[in-house]
């Protein structure tokens, strides 16, 4: 194996040199004149030792210098350029093993003669050639295809992606959907692919609308780019969207401006509010998390549940008909005023304060919830963003969504397919949960029911087949658990300040300084069996990341809404539409 | 020789150092042609003659010496000699001024045992080998040091003939000697230990403005040849400060040696060094003090040189019983 690896290295480009330690993890390389190395190449060179085979050492090039030899002060350079002091230019490349082979860790000895490793030796150097399944992530500085490693990310040894970068330059959605369409279109995945769904939210503009939408601007370059990686440039081909519903529409039409066709509206009905106990999630700011009233929020959660009964569309509490999350809210801040009833509500041994402080949130709610928790839409109207029954991906739009609306929707998205997950009792098929500004939905002080799910989904997702592909700004801002979890950490352009922080202890020094200058496309990806991070640059979108982009729709968006029902179930019966629906 | 020991010491301390005052100590008794470019009666400072550019090529030679160890021998009969362990290394740097770019055209390194004893053998330190010299004489210690000098010519000879190209200029450290025949070659004596000129003209030389030279002379030395002094530009007002001489072969013709001369004084000022970076400013020009620094490195490190002889030593010891 060894040999093999040695047998077809590729040029020599330089030696070991030996005015710098040299040691089995790091060493410098004088670059021979006429030769060069630039960052990320792949070298490799080779240890003789007196009684066993020979030792193979990897690397990749972390840093190079070149210095004039023969000057002694700074000025030097002008004698030199001028052609009175003899120098000569010398380049060094320092390079950061990546394997060793066997593992024996000896250092290579200098006057080594290090080769530019390609072919094989790339992939060996690299550790593709130990993957059982690779998923193309893109290119490499030298121009050829890196992967990933698929143990790391359908739960078989690790999970869960986690991607940072400053907002706007690094990419950091668009790198997170190419990963998925490389993972559905690449095949490594064999029949998970096939099966396994993304659950994307998307939170900034409506970049995320357009995935089914081919890519007006894709040209050969591109084309070319995807079929170096084996993928075939191309739109997702089953993407289903799902919007809130317009304020103020009472026929619950979607929120979007410029995707017309092929969004469905998404909301909750008051039944369902009470009766799954969604009233925790309403309640998931950051100003929430360390306030007293859990108590009380538990407490009438657990009274709806109890009490609410279905009433045409809306609920009735004590005989009281709902039709409204306005009218809901009221209802409970009316029954928590009453001397009377606040006992059954709230519980006995609440202080009026704690109870006043919960009513004048739950008010506050109204405006921002009452547009996706309704009384006044049918029923059986297909409404709820289910993974299961959707596209292979599903989009939640939320950019126009308040805050508080935001934290609600994902929570309560997150649990039910968490719980739906956990009740189906199997890993596959896989569901892929892209969210971006994890900090603000996990943060790493104070606690949440969204922060739970998350938290659980980070712990335990891996075994119930729920990939997490979280994307933050800063990940010194999220919970630590969630990021420890993460088997594959992805970085683009960092913030200065940011880039120094201990969650970036994986790049070597040299990396997080070009942290601070990739451009967008550029990634660093530090997954487990590679020690040292891989820079790699991914395709520009097949798919349409704006309007103006878009081409043609594909034409299953061109069904309209009420099309999406089976228009052949029997009427009445439960899967079928509602009466007052048009059946067909 | 079957034994030998190293001194101890290091092999700098108490080498002699070359003290440098500036200007000649000694008057010369050499006699002295001042008539060949211009009367003695007239003269003068001469500045750059217009119309005469540097060539484009300037090749520089030098050499450089480091003792590695004192070394004592064991004769059969009980006495002992001196001997030294040197490195010397020689080498051409190429100038190339129209492209601005210096390397270094051809470097030699050798190393030699130098010493009287007559049954001193090759030393071999590790993959070293110092071939023996054998120094005639009664080869005191203090003689030896001048005994290198000898091998390290020839090996400037040596160097000094790669690297030729048609109208270049070779620029020899210190004095032309028994490398007069090469063509196109100056001679470039950094410090002045004699006076060759009379008072008269001497006043001459020690009021040359930086950038001028004086008439060239010739000189009936032991190694004869045509001679000018010239003043590299320097701040300091002292009477020899960037004063070097200059010589050329004597079997040109005072034409040819006047051209050098002309040619002299439009290349050398501009390798000339500056003080902060180089004590021995301006007459040790920027090309050969980068060449003795490269050849130095050459030299290998002279504190492994000196552990590998005295390793040497010990083996040679044990094998012969002690």
């Amino acid at each position: 194996m060894t040999d093999e690896g040695f047998d077809s290295p590729g040029e020599g480009v330089g030696r070991v040199l030996g005015t710098a330690d040299a040691t089995p993890l790091q060493f410098w390389t004088a670059v021979s004149p006429g030769s060069y190395l630039q960052l990320d190449d792949v070298v490799v060179t080779r240890r003789e030792l007196p009684d066993r085979e020979p030792v193979t050492i990897a690397g990749v090039v972390t840093q190079v210098r070149a210095r004039h030899e023969g000057a002694q002060f700074d000025s030097d350079v002008f004698a030199i350029a001028d052609g009175t002091l003899p120098a000569q230019v010398q380049e060094a490349a320092e390079i950061t093993t990546t394997r060793v082979d066997p593992e024996f860790y000896v250092p290579p000895q200098p006057g080594a003669v290090v080769h530019r490793a390609e072919g094989d030796a790339r992939a060996r150097a690299l550790h593709f050639d130990r993957m059982e399944r690779r998923i193309p992530m893109g290119t490499g500085r030298d121009g050829v295809p890196v992967y990933l490693n698929a143990d790391f990310l359908d739960g078989t040894r690790g999970a869960h992606v986690s991607i940072s970068g400053i907002s706007g330059v690094a990419t950091k959605t668009s790198f997170a959907t190419f990963l998925l369409y490389s993972v559905f279109r690449s095949g490594q995945l064999g029949g998970d692919a096939v099966n396994a769904k993304a659950l994307i939210f998307n939170v900034k503009g409506e970049d995320l609308l357009f995935l089914d939408h081919p890519n007006t601007r894709l040209d050969d370059a591109t084309r070319a780019a995807y079929a170096r990686l084996g993928l075939v440039a191309d739109a997702f081909p089953d993407v289903r969207v799902y919007a809130p519903p317009r304020v103020g529409d009472s026929s619950g039409t979607p929120d979007v401006s410029s995707r017309l066709t092929g969004v469905d509206s998404f909301y909750w009905t008051l039944t369902e509010f009470c009766a799954n106990r969604l009233l925790p999630y309403v309640f998931a700011d950051a100003d929430d998390e360390r306030q007293q009233y859990t108590m009380v929020v538990h407490s009438v959660a657990a009274h709806l549940a109890r009490y609410a009964q279905p009433a045409d569309g809306g609920v009735s509490i004590d005989g009281t008909r709902l039709g409204t999350y306005g009218d809901l809210v009221d209802h409970i801040v009316e029954q928590l005023s009453d001397d009377e009833t606040r006992g059954d509500w709230a519980g006995s041994a609440v202080g009026l304060g704690t109870v006043n402080a919960f009513a004048r949130r739950l008010i506050g709610s109204k405006k921002d919830l009452a547009r996706l928790i309704r009384g006044d839409l049918a029923t059986r109207r297909p409404h709820s963003i289910n993974t299961a029954e959707s596209a292979q991906v599903t989009v939640v739009d939320l950019h126009n969504l308040p805050d508080r609306a935001q934290r609600f929707v994902v929570g309560v998205t997150l649990k039910s397919e968490f719980e739906r997950k956990e009740k189906a009792g199997t890993a596959r098929p896989l569901l892929f949960v892209v969210l971006d500004e994890l900090n603000k939905y996990a943060p790493r002080e104070g606690s949440s029911p969204i922060k739970e799910v998350l938290l659980d989904i980070a712990e335990r997702g891996r075994s119930l087949g729920v990939i997490l592909v979280g994307a933050q700004q800063t990940a010194s801002e999220v919970e630590r658990r969630i990021v420890t979890n993460s088997a594959i950490r992805v970085v683009g352009r960092l913030d200065p300040a940011e880039a120094s922080r201990p969650e970036y202890g994986f790049l070597p020094p040299a990396q997080r300084q070009r942290a601070l200058l990739a451009k967008p496309g550029t990634m660093f990806v530090n997954q487990p069996d590679i020690p040292v991070p891989l820079c790699l640059e991914f395709p520009f979108p097949a798919w349409a990341t704006r309007v103006s982009e878009a081409g043609a729709a594909p034409s299953q968006t061109l069904r309209s809404i009420t099309q999406s029902a089976d228009p052949f179930a029997v009427v009445g019966s439960g899967g079928g539409t509602a009466d007052d629906d048009i059946p067909f | 020789m079957s034994r030998f020991f190293v001194d101890a010491w290091d092999p700098a301390y108490g080498a002699s150092f070359e003290a440098s005052p500036e200007g000649p100590s000694a008057q010369s008794n050499a006699r002295v042609e001042a008539d060949h470019e211009l009367p003695a009666l007239d003269w003068r400072a001469i500045g750059p003659r217009p119309g005469v550019s540097a060539p484009d090529v300037v090749l520089l030679v030098d050499g450089v010496r480091r003792i590695d160890a004192g070394v004592w021998t064991a004769e059969e009969d009980g006495a002992s000699f001196p001997g030294l362990a040197a490195s010397y290394a020689a080498g051409v740097v190429r100038c190339d001024l129209e492209r601005g770019a210096a390397q270094l055209a051809g470097a030699k390194v050798e190393r030699g045992l130098f010493t009287a004893s007559p049954s001193a053998t090759d030393v071999v330190a590790g993959n070293i080998r110092y071939p023996v010299h054998r120094v005639s004489g009664t080869g005191e210690l203090a003689k030896l040091p001048a005994a290198v000098q000898g091998p390290l010519t020839a090996l400037e000879v040596e160097v000094s003939a790669t690297a030729r190209t048609d109208h270049d200029l070779l620029v020899v450290d210190g004095q032309l000697r028994n490398r007069r025949h090469l063509p196109r070659t100056l001679g470039y004596i950094k410090s002045q230990h004699r006076q060759y000129l009379d008072a008269r003209l001497t006043a001459v030389v020690i009021g040359l403005p930086p950038g001028h030279r004086s008439p060239v002379f010739r000189l009936g030395t032991a190694w004869d040849g045509w001679s000018w002094y010239l003043r590299l530009p320097v701040a300091s007002g002292a009477p020899w400060a960037g004063i070097v001489r200059v010589e050329c072969s004597a079997e040109l013709a005072a034409e040819e040696a006047i051209h050098l001369a002309d040619l002299s004084l439009v290349t050398l000022p501009r390798f000339a060094s500056t003080p902060y970076k180089d004590p021995r400013a301006p007459q040790n020009l920027v090309p050969i003090a980068g060449l003795e620094r490269l050849l130095r490195s050459r030299l290998g490190d002279a504190r492994l040189l000196h552990r590998a002889l005295t390793t040497a030593a010990r083996t040679a010891a044990t094998r012969a019983g002690r």
